[in-house]
């Protein structure tokens, strides 16, 4: 578990590098990354791929307006790398496989639960930022200011 | 209020004061159209417009943008009035000009700026010198890897991705971005990536080719499309955000097509490996 939250450390780190975020912030995409990681690994315990991905949508959310606020830069520079392993890329693959060795019934399966993940990510991201900024300012310590 | 064709004939006396409207726009466009093209959400373009226009003045001044259009007016019925329409072709994500963009704006509102300076500051941000390509290169082999151990893969699989994940971004960077549209270009990505994932196990590199295929795909994966379109919507930018997630959603189908593709292709070559 601790080689995959490193992976997933490493993982973000690499794809802030691509998405041209500033290296000062790399750090925080990092912690980011392998924290949504880790809520998917704990989660995936009770709950199906779905609520994991919901439960660590919401999370990386969450820290990523919270190191917004601190650091008063736009909430993206975080958020896209950090849920960046989260996004259903392997189901893809996956559906692919099946479909062209012709095993419909798990490229069907895989297929449905993809959409169900990416459903999880699009609520887990709707809730999350339905928090009112007041409450992120007063998290990160900061006075309300006029933006 | 007088309009600004009045203005233009006595520019000494009113200049610090009063600014030109069209120079605002002019100026606040330039901003939008940095931002929008670096990735940033429709919310995002219209509140740094917005803050820029009303620092400077320009209290009528009104913009509509879609993911890559931006259009505004400023002026009052009669008279002068500023209209523009820009297309904006996006040009893949730097979020560092986003938030340098952002910052700016922020600095402007806060009266650091005169026009001028504001200006110059914008043509930075545009000419701010992107990662080198073997930076970039390097960073998308290193990511392709971890991928692969997050999805399973033991040691020598992430070595395999890593390198597949370091040729794919030479093919981004090289062929596909500058010569090949999205639909063959995803394609093509993915039967590249899963061409070379099987050349390296072929080799003896890697033992399981489904993870080192995974990883090393990542790079091709639309995550800022995605990501972005649910903002949008959520923000009740519903076009943007639904012409996004088609973007998003085509880029996925075309790499699931080219890895399909690729595996019809090579598996019986390969004796069936990846089966």
């Amino acid at each position: 578990m601790m080689i995959q939250i490193i992976a997933a450390v490493i993982a973000t780190v690499g794809f802030s590098v691509l998405f041209g975020v500033p290296s000062k912030y790399y750090p925080y995409c990092g912690v980011i990354g392998g924290a949504g990681w880790l809520v998917y690994l704990i989660a995936l315990e009770r709950f199906s791929t779905a609520g994991a991905s919901l439960a660590a949508t919401m999370v990386v959310i969450f820290l990523s307006r919270l190191a917004a606020v601190k650091k008063k830069c736009p909430v993206t520079i975080f958020l896209i790398a950090g849920i960046f392993p989260l996004v259903p890329g392997a189901g893809v693959y996956w559906t692919a496989y099946y479909i062209v060795t012709d095993q419909l019934r798990l490229a069907a399966e895989t297929g449905y639960t993809a959409v169900k993940v990416a459903v999880a990510i699009v609520l887990g991201i709707v809730f999350i930022f339905e928090l009112p900024q007041g409450l992120f300012l007063k998290l990160a310590g900061r006075k309300k200011e006029h933006h | 209020m007088g309009t600004s064709g009045q203005e233009k004939t006595e520019p000494t006396m009113n200049t610090s004061i009063e600014y030109d409207e069209d120079e605002v726009m002019e100026l606040a466009m330039q901003a939008g159209e940095l931002l929008l093209e670096n990735g940033a959400e429709i919310f995002r373009v219209e509140e740094t417009m917005d803050r820029i226009c009303r620092y400077y003045g320009v209290e009528s001044a009104s913009q509509f943008i879609l993911m890559n259009y931006i259009l505004a007016t400023a002026g009052e019925g009669h008279g002068h009035m500023f209209a523009k329409v820009r297309h904006i072709p996006v040009n893949g994500s730097h979020l560092d000009r986003v938030a340098a963009v952002n910052q700016l704006s922020r600095e402007i509102a806060r009266g650091q700026y005169t026009i001028e300076e504001a200006r110059e500051a914008l043509d930075g941000i545009r000419h701010m010198p992107e990662k080198p390509k073997s930076v970039q290169i390097l960073a998308s082999g290193i990511a392709s890897g971890a991928f692969c151990c997050l999805f399973g893969g033991n040691l020598m699989d992430c070595l395999a991705a890593a390198i597949a994940g370091f040729l794919i971004y030479v093919y981004i960077l090289y062929i596909s971005g500058p010569h090949l549209s999205k639909i063959v270009g995803n394609v093509g990505g993915g039967a590249f990536v899963t061409l070379i994932c099987n050349l390296l196990y072929m080799a003896g590199i890697g033992d399981h080719l489904n993870f080192m295929i995974i990883g090393s795909m990542m790079p091709l994966v639309p995550g800022v499309a995605f990501t972005v379109a649910i903002r949008d919507a959520a923000d009740g930018d519903y076009i943007s955000g639904t012409v996004r997630m088609i973007d998003a959603l085509l880029v996925f189908i075309c790499i699931a097509i080219g890895v399909g593709m690729g595996i019809a292709i090579l598996s019986p070559l390969t004796g069936g490996a990846a089966l």
